[in-house]
């Protein structure tokens, strides 16, 4: 899914760092800052299938694949609202994560889109 | 094309729910026509949930029978199960850093690098990881003693190890030479307000990967 979600923005050509700059090149124009956000859950099965395994201990895949889908849809929507800036790269990404109910969480990620060269 | 899904099951969901209701009023209304103080309106409020009730019953019944046999298995296997992925995650790293020719994560920011950088790229990666309820017992005995929890502390370096080389194996996968500015973040998966859910913590590890021009 992560190679994918590169792919994707090689194709918008949008480059994503969490970095300041992006050695190699300059910056020349700030357009603000763009963010993606989205609150996801798993169905019931799953979080009741999570409660067994939790009291085993380890990892929780169902969870850790809710998480890994949420954050691809926020950068997704993130990259969206930069191209609509007409930016060509957004730098110092960061991101958040808050847990709106039991089963819900809100991922949320941000940077500022700028155009480079 | 995802969002139209997500409208469809929540119209489907509310029009069942809906059809639910009225089919009951409904009924309950006939029933009511035809006599003042039969059992059938009652049934017919209170079918619904009754079913609703058995469900929660059937489930706390299952609970009751499996909680022990899980707890069980934690107690004998949760210490193994931990050890075993520890000594592959060691496993894991090195054949990362034989790849790379050195550990590829930093928190640089790039300005060190002399050659120059052809390509840059977000890579992310995540576990969700938490104790057995176990290990949870024997963190609350040694809370009344103070001091060091030795249980916590190694299944919480286990999950933060496990997101570190997911993040190296993302790198690697995605063909970077390099990773900086890498930042680990953790998340309680238990709100604040709901204490008795499921006890977790999300690692959360994201960097800039790089290609050297």
């Amino acid at each position: 899914m992560s190679s994918a979600l590169i792919m994707q923005h090689i194709r918008d050509g949008i480059m994503v760092v969490n970095t300041e700059t992006i050695a190699g090149k300059v910056i020349t124009q700030n357009l603000g800052v763009v963010g993606g956000s989205t609150v996801r859950a798993k169905h019931v099965g799953k979080d009741i299938f999570a409660g067994l395994k939790n009291i085993v201990g380890g990892e929780l895949k169902a969870y850790t694949e809710l998480l890994e889908e949420s954050r691809t849809e926020a950068i997704a929507r993130m990259v969206a609202d930069a191209a609509a800036r007409g930016a060509n790269a957004i730098v110092n990404v960061r991101f958040a994560t808050s847990s709106v109910a039991g089963g819900a969480s809100e991922l949320f990620a941000y940077g500022t889109a700028v155009t480079v060269e | 094309m995802r969002s139209t899904d997500a409208r469809a099951r929540t119209l489907i969901a509310s029009s069942m729910l809906s059809v639910l209701l009225f089919s009951g009023v409904a009924m309950a209304q006939a029933a009511e026509a035809r006599s003042e103080d039969s059992p059938f309106i009652m049934m017919c409020c209170l079918g619904p949930l009754l079913l609703i009730s058995l469900g929660f019953a059937v489930f706390g019944i299952l609970w009751a029978v499996f909680y022990p046999i899980m707890f069980l298995y934690a107690v004998i296997f949760s210490e193994r199960n931990l050890n075993r992925m520890m000594s592959d995650l060691v496993l894991r790293e090195r054949a990362s850093i034989d790849h790379f020719g050195k550990d590829p994560l930093s928190t640089l920011k790039g300005d060190h690098i002399v050659g120059g950088i052809k390509e840059t790229g977000l890579v992310y990666a995540n576990v969700v990881y938490s104790p057995s309820h176990w290990q949870l017992l024997i963190a609350w005995i040694n809370q009344l003693f103070g001091g060091r929890i030795d249980v916590l502390h190694r299944v919480i370096s286990a999950g933060r190890a496990e997101a570190k080389q997911r993040l190296r194996e993302q790198a690697q996968a995605a063909g970077w030479d390099d990773v900086l500015n890498v930042r680990i973040d953790t998340a309680e998966m238990t709100p604040a307000s709901k204490p008795k859910g499921t006890r977790a913590v999300e690692v959360f590890a994201y960097g800039t990967g790089i290609k050297f021009g």
